[in-house]
C-alpha cells in the first residue's frame, strides 16, 4: 500500500503539545458528538501537526472541507461512512511506529480510536464549538427546592444534584451586606445603608440594598476599574519613553456610562465607532478613545509606519480578547491552531481599524479639541449659517475640521528631507532647507491652512509640483506673530492645480544665524476650498468666527476619525505575520464561521461595531456575562474568560451562562445592572462561604458553588475601603488622574523629565480608578495586588498571595496614614476604654460585634504597644505622624488600627 | 514517585516543618498559644496528602517547606545571569576567522531566503568579528580579548557553542528561555525550583531576582512569575538603592518588637478566621505574614555589602550603594551563601544594533563588557574559594544571538556596526554545580550562522539545569487546565557532555 505520509514528509520535530489522555465514555445509544468527544482528540493529539498552523502531508483537521479533501497522497483521508477505509483510521492503528499517528508520540488509546472510528462510520460530521453557536433560550430547570430564589439557582441546583452537592445556607446579614456592596461600589457600605438593611426585616431589605448600591455614584467608579484593565488604559503613552498622555476624559465617558446603565450593545458601539454614527458629540467622540489607548512609540528613529500598524494590530486583538473571548491574536500569523479562523480573516477584519487617522504621531492625531463655553455655542453657529447658506455638509464638514483638524496630512509623512529632518513628527526645516510630501490632491483646492512653528520672522516657504524645478505653486510669508515662538495656524489661497502631485517644499530665511538652526516646524496641512458662502448675509461674521475658532483654546483627547478617500489605505494579508512581506490585498469582513454582518451594515467600523452587538453574535453577551460572573463568584462559568475557543476551560455551567447571556440582550435589553441584580440576588451568591471538609474535597475551587464566594478583594477595592474606613476617602468624581503617595524611585524614565508629583489635599484620598497610571512603572500596591502594567489589554487578573503585600497593607505609607485616620475615629466613635475602642473599629470594618478571641488579641497588641510608648515619647509621636506631641494612648491605637487593616477577613469578601 | 520516596518526603517534610515551629522565635510566646495552634493544622493539612503524587508538593499552609529533590543532584543553588538584549557571540565567544575574510561583502542569498530578521532588510553586509581572539587555559578556550577576566577561569567553564531558539524577539524568547513557552502565562525555571525544592532559609525567599542596567527585562515581570504555579513561588524582586524590597522597612516609631507583637496579632486573628471558614488561603495568608516579618531582617541583611572586605570589593568591583551590575553579581553570592535556591540576574543593555556608539559592537558591547567580566569572574573565583562553586550552578544565558550580517535597518546602513537578532546560533556557558569546566559542546558553521552540531535548545539547557539540581525533568510536573505541565514541557534532553 502507497503511505499517505511518506517519511520525508515528516519532520523529525514532530510538536505534540498534549500527551494526557481524555477518557470519554460512548453512550451506547446515541451518536457520537462532534464538540465534546471528538474535537478534544483533535486537540490535543493531531492538530499540532495537521491544523490551523502546520498541515502536514497536505492534511488539516480544522475545517470538515479539509479534512475529507484530498491529502498530498492524493487520496482523502477520511471517507465518511468507511472507517476501515480511512486512511486515519489506519494510522492511528497501526503498530509500524513510522506509520503510526501521532508520530512519534504515545499511541491513541482504545477508546479514543473507538470514539474516531464510530464518529467516521456516522458520517464523519463536524460540529459547533458551543461558543460560535448563537445564543438560544435555554429551558430553565425546574425544581421545587426551597432554596431557589431565581433561574440562576435552578441551573446551579441542577448541578448540584449531579455533583452530589447541596447548598451552604444564607450568609449572615452581616457578611451579605458587605459583599455585595464590595462587589457592586467597589467600596464597603456607608453607615446609612448598612443601618437600614440590618435593621430592615422586610422580604424585599436585600433587594432594596441591592437597587441602592446600582444606583450609587460608586457603582460607575468601581466597573470602570474593571473595563480600564480591558481598555488597556493608561495615562502614558508606553514604549521606552512612556510620556504622558491626556486621556482621562475616556476614564469619565466609562464612570458615566455605567451610572447610566448604558445599554452594552450602545457602550460597545460608541467605543467602537461612535466617531461613524451620525453627528457624533463630544462625548461619542470621547467614547473612541477606547481604541485610542494603544502605545504610541516616541522613540527617536522608529518606523511611525511599524508602530501605527503595531496599533491596529492592538486593536484586532483587543476587540477579540476582550469583547470576544478569543485568541484571535494566534490569527495573525496562521490559521487559529484550533478554531475555525482563517489567516486571512485577520487581515479583513483587521482592514476595519486600517482605515484610522492616526499614525503614531508623537501630538497623538487626531484629536478632539474641546472648547469652553462660548467658544462652543460659535461654533454651532458657524455650522448652523454654513448649513442654512451652503449646505448641511459643508456645515458638518467645518464642524469636523474644527474638533478635530481633520481630513488634515501630518507632515510625518514628509521625506527625502535636505537640511532638515523630521523632528519627533513634525517636518523641520533649516535655511534652503527642502522636503517632498507625496500624494496630495489638489483637485478644487484653493486654500491651505496649516499648522506651524517659527521663531523668528522673514520666513518664506515655496512650495513646489512634482519636484523642485517644477512648478512654481505658491510662497509663503511664515510669520512670527506677536513674536510669541509658539504654533500657530496659517493661511494661504492657492492658484488652481489639478490631479493628485508630490509636492516639494524649501524654505528660506538668510536671518537665521546658523546653518544648523531649524526656521521653521510643520505640523499638519489641509488642502481645502475657501470657506463658502462669499456674498450671503452673515458671511463675515461666520468666516471670522471659523478664523478664531481655529485659535481658541481647546482641551484635547485622542479620539477615531475615519480617513477621508483620498487617504485610504489598503489593507493587506501579512504573510506568516510578518508586515513586510505583503500578501493579498483584503477588503473588510468578518468571520464566515460567525454571523454575517446585519442586512444594511456598511463595511466600515461602524458595521463591525453593529456586526458585534447584533444579538446573533455569538460571542459578546456570552463573553461580557462570563466576566461579570468572575468579579462576583470569583472565577468564570467557563474561567478562562479571555478564551471561550475549543482551548479554552469549558463552562462548568454552559446552560446557566447561555440563559444569562440571552436574558442579558432579550429581557434585559443589555442593561448591566439588571444582570447584575440577577446575579446578586441569587440564592447562589447570597450563601455563607464558609468551608466544610468534604466541600473543600469534593470542589476546592468552589467551581460548582455550593457555598459562596469568598476571594480576595482587587487591588482597587483594597485601597478603597481603607480610605473609606479611615473615613478620608475623597468623594470628588471625574477629572485628571491623580499622584497620591508613591515611595522615591519608582518612575524610571530616562528620556523624559515626567515626575511624580504628589497630589495635594483630598487628591491624596481619591479612589483607585484616578491613581495615575504609567505603563512602564505603575503604581507599585496596584502591581503587588495583582495589577498589570495595561501595556496590553488585561483580560483577566490571577490573584496570587504573597509577603509582599502584606509588607505593602504594613508598611505602604498610604496603610499608615489610613491607620492613623482610622485610629482616631475608633476613638472618637468608641468610648472611653480601649476594648470599646477596638469593638468599635471592628464594627465599622465588618458591621458586626467583634468575637473575644479577636478582641483579646487586638486588646493584647494595645497593651504591648502602651507598655512601650508610655516610655518612648518619640516612638509614639512618630507613630502618630506628629513630631512634637507624645501621645502613647493614640499610638496604640494606631498600631491595633494597622492591624486591622491587614485582617484576612477585611482583605477578602466572605 | 514510588511509595517508599513519598513516605521519605512527607518524612522529610514533617521534620522540616517541626525545625520550624520550634525556631520560629517570634511565635515562640508561650502566652500566645498560636504555634501550638498552627502547628497542628499545619501537620493535619500536609500530611493527609502523603499519598498524593509528585504535583502536591505544594501545600498552602507551608508552601516553602525545604524538600529534598527527586535524586541527590550535585548543585543546591543556581545563580543564572542573563545578559537582556543579547550580546554579540561573534565578540565574545564564537571564534570566527572565516567571517572576517567576508567582511563588508554582501551576504549569499543563500543564507536569506525564507529568513525573517527583526530589522535587516534586503541584501545586508556580512560583518567580520570586531574582536580579537585567543585560546585560554588548559582547555584551549577561544575567548575575545573582551572579556580578559574571564579567561583566567576559562577551565571552570562548558561552553556551549550550538544554542538555539525559534525566537527573534526579545520577549518571547526571554520567556521561551525562561519559562519554557514563548507565550505569557507559563512559570519561570527559579519558580519551578522554588516549587520542587522549597527553600533552605525560611526567612528569605527561595528565589530572588536582582536588575540591572537601567531596565527590566523586556518580557517585563513575567520572566520571574510564577504561572500557574501557586504565586508564592514567584520571584521577589530586591532592590539595591531605597528599600532593598518596596515597603520593607517598618514606620517610624516601630520597633521590631512591637511588629512582632502586631503579626502575632494579626495571625491570630487570622486563625480565628480559619477557625471558623477553613478556607486554606487563610493559612497560606498567615505563612505570608510570617514570611513578611522575617524578610523584614533578613533581606536588608543580606542586601547590604558594606560588610564585605576591601579584597572581596576589588576583586568584584563592586562600589556600595550604587546599583550595578557587580553589587548584584556579589549579592547573588551572598543570597547563595545563605541558603536561597535560585538567584536570577538580569542585565539590561546588550541589544548591539548599531543605531548609536552605546549600541555597537565595537564600542558599547565593550563597555558592557567591562562591567561585567571582573565581577563574574570574581563570583567563580569567590564561590570556589569559599568551597561553594560545587553545588552552585552559575549561568551565563541570553535569549539569543546575532547576526554574522552588519544589521541595515529599513535597508539602510546604520551609523555604528552592529548586529541584528540571530535566533539560529549562539553561546550560554555554565560552571560549578557539577559540570565539567574546560569543555565545549557543539558546534556551527564557519561563519556562526547556523548549528553543525550539538544543537541545544532552551529545553536543553533548562532540563540540564533541573538535573543537577536533582529533577528528572520529565517528572518535576505540576497539573493545570487537566493536564500535567513541566518546565520542558514535551522535549528537553540533559546534556549529559557537559556533566562531570
Amino acid at each position: 500500500m502507497k503511505l499517505l505520509f511518506s517519511k520525508k514528509i515528516i519532520p523529525v520535530i514532530a510538536l505534540l503539545v498534549f500527551a494526557t489522555a481524555v477518557i470519554i465514555a460512548i453512550k451506547p445509544d446515541s451518536r457520537i458528538d462532534f464538540s465534546s468527544q471528538v474535537k478534544p482528540i483533535f486537540n490535543k493529539k493531531c492538530i499540532t501537526c495537521h491544523g490551523g498552523v502546520k498541515q502536514k502531508g497536505g492534511f488539516s483537521l480544522l475545517f470538515r472541507d479539509e479534512a475529507l479533501a484530498n491529502t498530498k497522497s492524493g487520496k482523502p483521508a477520511i471517507i465518511p461512512g468507511k472507517p476501515a477505509e480511512s486512511e486515519l483510521i489506519k494510522r492511528i492503528v497501526s503498530t509500524d511506529p513510522d506509520i503510526r499517528m501521532p508520530y512519534k508520540h504515545p499511541p491513541l488509546t482504545d477508546q479514543e480510536i473507538k470514539i474516531l472510528k464510530q464518529w467516521i462510520k456516522e458520517g464523519a460530521q463536524w460540529g459547533e464549538h458551543w461558543a460560535y453557536v448563537p445564543v438560544k433560550r435555554e429551558l430553565v430547570p425546574d425544581s421545587r427546592k426551597g432554596w431557589i430564589r431565581n433561574d440562576v439557582d435552578q441551573f446551579v441546583y441542577q448541578k448540584f444534584k449531579e455533583e452530589k452537592l447541596s447548598p451552604s445556607g444564607e450568609a449572615e446579614r452581616a457578611i451579605l451586606l458587605r459583599r455585595v456592596s464590595l462587589d457592586l461600589t467597589g467600596l464597603p457600605p456607608t453607615a446609612a445603608q448598612a443601618q437600614t438593611f440590618l435593621t430592615d426585616n422586610s422580604p424585599k431589605a436585600y433587594e432594596n440594598l441591592v437597587d441602592g448600591l446600582l444606583a450609587s455614584p460608586g457603582y460607575g467608579e468601581r466597573w470602570t476599574s474593571l473595563w480600564l484593565d480591558l481598555a488597556r488604559y493608561a495615562d502614558t503613552k508606553g514604549y521606552e519613553k512612556d510620556g504622558s498622555r491626556t486621556i482621562w476624559k475616556y476614564r469619565d465617558w466609562l464612570i458615566h456610562a455605567f451610572n447610566t446603565d448604558k445599554p452594552y450593545n450602545n457602550f460597545l458601539m460608541e467605543q467602537l465607532a461612535g466617531d461613524l454614527m451620525p453627528d457624533p458629540d463630544d462625548a461619542k467622540y470621547i467614547a473612541t478613545s477606547f481604541h485610542r489607548n494603544t502605545m504610541t512609540n516616541d522613540e527617536g528613529g522608529t518606523d511611525n509606519e511599524e508602530f501605527r500598524t503595531a496599533a491596529v494590530l492592538d486593536r484586532v486583538n483587543t476587540t477579540w480578547g476582550a469583547l470576544l473571548g478569543t485568541t484571535f491574536n494566534c490569527v495573525q500569523c496562521h490559521s487559529h491552531p484550533y478554531d475555525p479562523f482563517k489567516h486571512e480573516e485577520y487581515y479583513k477584519f483587521m482592514a476595519f481599524f486600517n482605515n484610522s487617522r492616526d499614525e503614531d504621531s508623537d501630538l497623538e492625531y487626531p484629536l478632539l479639541r474641546q472648547y469652553n463655553k462660548a467658544d462652543s455655542l460659535k461654533l454651532n453657529s458657524v455650522v448652523e449659517w454654513l448649513g442654512k447658506n451652503v449646505s448641511l455638509a459643508e456645515g458638518k464638514k467645518y464642524y469636523k475640521f474644527l474638533k478635530t483638524w481633520q481630513p488634515s496630512i501630518n507632515t510625518l509623512k514628509c521625506d527625502q528631507f535636505v537640511n532638515g529632518a523630521l523632528l519627533d513628527c513634525s517636518a523641520g526645516l533649516r535655511n534652503q532647507g527642502t522636503c517632498r510630501l507625496k500624494n496630495v490632491v489638489l483637485d478644487q483646492k484653493d486654500q491651505l491652512i496649516f499648522r506651524y512653528h517659527t521663531n523668528i520672522n522673514g520666513g518664506k516657504w515655496t512650495i513646489y509640483l512634482d519636484s523642485l524645478n517644477g512648478r512654481l505653486l505658491k510662497t509663503i510669508p511664515l510669520v512670527n506673530r506677536e513674536n510669541k515662538g509658539s504654533w500657530q495656524i496659517g493661511t494661504a489661497d492657492l492658484p488652481s492645480a489639478q490631479g493628485k502631485h508630490s509636492l516639494y517644499f524649501k524654505f528660506y530665511n538668510p536671518s537665521l544665524k546658523s546653518p544648523e538652526e531649524t526656521g521653521v516646524m510643520f505640523d499638519w496641512l489641509w488642502f481645502d476650498q475657501k470657506f463658502p458662502g462669499k456674498g450671503k448675509p452673515g458671511f463675515e461674521m461666520a468666516s471670522n468666527s471659523f478664523n478664531e475658532l481655529m485659535h481658541a483654546p481647546v482641551e484635547t483627547i485622542p479620539v477615531m476619525v475615519e480617513n477621508n478617500s483620498d487617504q485610504f489605505r489598503a489593507t493587506h494579508v501579512f504573510v506568516r505575520g510578518n508586515r513586510s512581506v505583503k500578501g493579498n490585498e483584503v477588503t473588510p469582513d468578518v468571520p464566515h464561521t460567525l454571523n454575517p454582518m446585519p442586512a444594511g451594515a456598511p463595511k466600515n467600523r461602524l458595521g463591525m461595531a453593529m456586526w458585534l452587538t447584533d444579538p446573533a453574535n455569538p460571542l459578546v453577551a456570552r463573553t461580557l456575562v462570563n466576566r461579570l460572573w468572575e468579579q462576583l463568584f470569583g472565577y468564570g462559568l467557563a474561567e478562562t474568560l479571555e478564551d471561550l475557543g475549543s482551548q479554552g476551560i469549558p463552562p462548568t455551567h454552559r446552560e446557566l451562562l447561555d440563559h444569562l447571556s440571552w436574558k442579558f440582550m432579550h429581557d434585559f435589553n443589555w442593561s448591566v445592572k439588571k444582570v447584575l441584580k440577577e446575579m446578586v440576588l441569587s440564592a447562589t451568591y447570597r450563601q455563607d462561604s464558609k468551608v466544610t471538609e468534604e466541600l473543600l474535597k469534593k470542589d476546592p475551587n468552589n467551581k460548582f458553588y455550593a457555598r459562596g464566594p469568598r476571594v480576595r478583594l482587587s487591588a482597587e477595592q483594597i485601597r478603597d475601603q481603607g480610605l473609606a474606613v479611615s473615613n478620608v476617602l475623597s468623594s470628588k468624581m471625574y477629572g485628571k488622574s491623580v499622584m497620591p503617595f508613591q515611595p522615591e524611585g519608582i518612575w524610571r524614565s530616562p528620556y523624559s523629565g515626567d515626575l511624580w508629583k504628589i497630589s495635594e489635599g483630598e487628591d491624596q484620598f481619591r479612589r483607585a480608578v484616578y491613581t495615575y497610571w504609567k505603563r512602564t512603572a505603575p503604581y507599585p500596591s496596584m502591581i503587588t495586588f495583582d495589577g498589570g502594567a495595561r501595556e496590553v489589554c488585561i483580560t483577566r487578573r490571577i490573584r496570587t498571595n504573597t509577603p509582599l503585600q502584606a509588607l505593602t497593607t504594613l508598611n505602604d505609607s498610604t496603610y499608615l496614614v489610613m491607620a492613623r485616620y482610622f485610629a482616631s475615629r475608633m476613638n472618637e466613635l468608641g468610648g472611653g476604654e480601649v476594648n470599646k475602642k477596638i469593638a468599635k473599629g471592628y464594627e465599622l470594618m465588618m458591621y458586626k460585634p467583634i468575637s473575644e478571641g479577636r478582641l483579646n488579641a487586638l486588646k493584647e497588641l494595645y497593651d504591648t504597644s502602651f507598655n512601650k510608648y508610655k516610655n518612648d515619647p518619640k516612638g509614639s509621636a512618630q507613630m502618630l505622624g506628629i513630631h512634637d506631641k507624645p501621645d502613647p494612648e493614640s499610638a496604640s491605637l494606631v498600631m491595633v488600627a494597622s492591624a486591622m487593616l491587614n485582617m484576612d477577613e477585611w482583605l477578602n469578601k466572605n | 514517585m514510588s511509595e517508599r520516596q513519598n513516605q521519605k518526603l512527607s518524612k522529610e517534610a514533617e521534620h522540616a516543618v517541626l525545625q520550624q515551629y520550634t525556631r520560629r522565635h517570634f511565635l515562640k510566646d508561650g502566652a500566645m498559644g498560636f504555634g501550638a495552634l498552627a502547628l497542628g493544622s499545619l501537620l493535619g493539612g500536609c500530611f493527609g496528602k502523603s499519598s498524593a503524587s509528585a504535583h502536591t508538593l505544594f501545600d498552602a499552609s507551608n508552601p516553602l517547606a525545604s524538600r529534598p529533590p527527586q535524586f541527590p543532584g550535585k548543585a543546591k543553588s543556581v545563580i543564572y545571569i542573563h545578559m537582556a538584549g543579547a550580546p554579540s557571540q561573534l565578540e565574545l565567544f564564537s571564534y570566527k576567522p572565516e567571517l572576517a575574510k567576508l567582511d563588508g561583502l554582501d551576504c549569499p542569498q543563500s543564507l536569506l531566503e525564507g529568513k525573517k530578521f527583526a530589522f535587516i532588510r534586503g541584501v545586508p553586509k556580512m560583518l567580520g568579528p570586531q574582536a580579537v581572539f585567543r585560546q585560554h587555559g588548559k582547555s584551549g578556550l577561544w575567548l575575545s580579548d573582551n572579556l580578559p577576566h574571564l579567561a583566567t577561569v576559562a577551565d571552570e567553564i562548558a561552553m556551549l557553542n550550538a544554542v538555539t531558539t525559534d525566537q527573534f524577539n526579545h520577549a518571547p524568547a526571554q520567556l521561551l528561555m525562561h519559562t519554557g513557552s514563548a507565550r505569557l502565562g507559563r512559570p519561570s525555571i527559579g519558580a519551578w525550583v522554588t516549587y520542587g525544592m522549597g527553600t533552605e532559609n525560611k526567612n528569605l525567599p527561595g528565589f530572588v531576582v536582582l536588575t540591572s542596567g537601567g531596565n527590566n527585562p523586556d518580557a517585563g515581570k513575567s520572566v520571574w512569575g510564577s504561572g500557574f504555579l501557586p504565586s508564592v513561588y514567584q520571584g521577589v524582586q530586591c532592590r539595591s538603592e531605597g528599600d532593598p524590597v518596596l515597603f520593607i522597612k517598618d514606620p517610624s516609631g516601630m520597633d521590631r518588637d512591637l511588629r512582632k507583637a502586631s503579626i502575632d496579632a494579626i495571625n491570630k486573628v487570622n486563625q480565628e478566621q480559619y477557625a471558623e471558614y477553613k478556607d486554606p488561603e487563610i493559612l497560606s495568608r498567615i505563612s505570608q505574614y510570617e514570611m513578611a516579618y522575617k524578610m523584614q531582617i533578613s533581606v536588608p541583611d543580606v542586601m547590604n555589602i558594606n560588610d564585605e572586605p576591601q579584597y572581596i570589593h576589588e576583586m568584584y568591583g563592586t562600589q556600595p550603594g550604587k546599583t550595578s551590575f557587580a553589587n548584584n553579581v556579589l549579592l547573588a553570592r551572598k543570597l547563595v551563601e545563605k541558603g536561597v535556591r535560585f538567584v536570577q540576574l538580569f542585565d539590561w543593555g546588550w541589544d548591539t544594533h548599531g543605531d548609536s556608539a552605546g549600541n555597537a559592537v565595537d564600542i558599547g558591547l565593550v563597555n558592557k563588557c567591562r562591567k561585567v567580566d571582573r565581577p563574574i569572574t570574581a563570583l567563580l573565583l569567590d564561590l570556589k574559594q569559599r568551597g561553594l562553586l560545587d553545588e552552585t550552578l552559575v549561568i551565563w544565558g541570553q535569549e539569543f544571538g546575532r547576526t554574522p550580517m552588519q544589521e541595515n535597518r529599513e535597508g539602510k546602513k546604520m551609523p555604528f556596526k552592529g548586529r541584528d537578532h540571530h535566533s539560529a546560533a549562539f553561546n550560554m556557558w555554565m560552571a560549578g554545580g557539577g559540570i565539567k569546566g574546560g569543555v565545549t559542546y557543539g558546534e556551527t558553521d564557519e561563519i556562526g550562522y547556523n548549528i553543525v552540531s550539538g544543537k541545544t535548545e532552551a529545553y536543553d539547557i533548562q532540563a540540564t539545569i533541573l538535573n543537577q539540581l536533582g529533577f528528572d525533568h520529565e517528572k518535576l510536573t505540576f497539573e493545570s487546565q487537566g493536564r500535567n505541565f513541566r518546565l520542558t514541557d514535551l522535549s528537553g534532553k540533559v546534556i549529559n557532555e557537559i556533566i562531570a
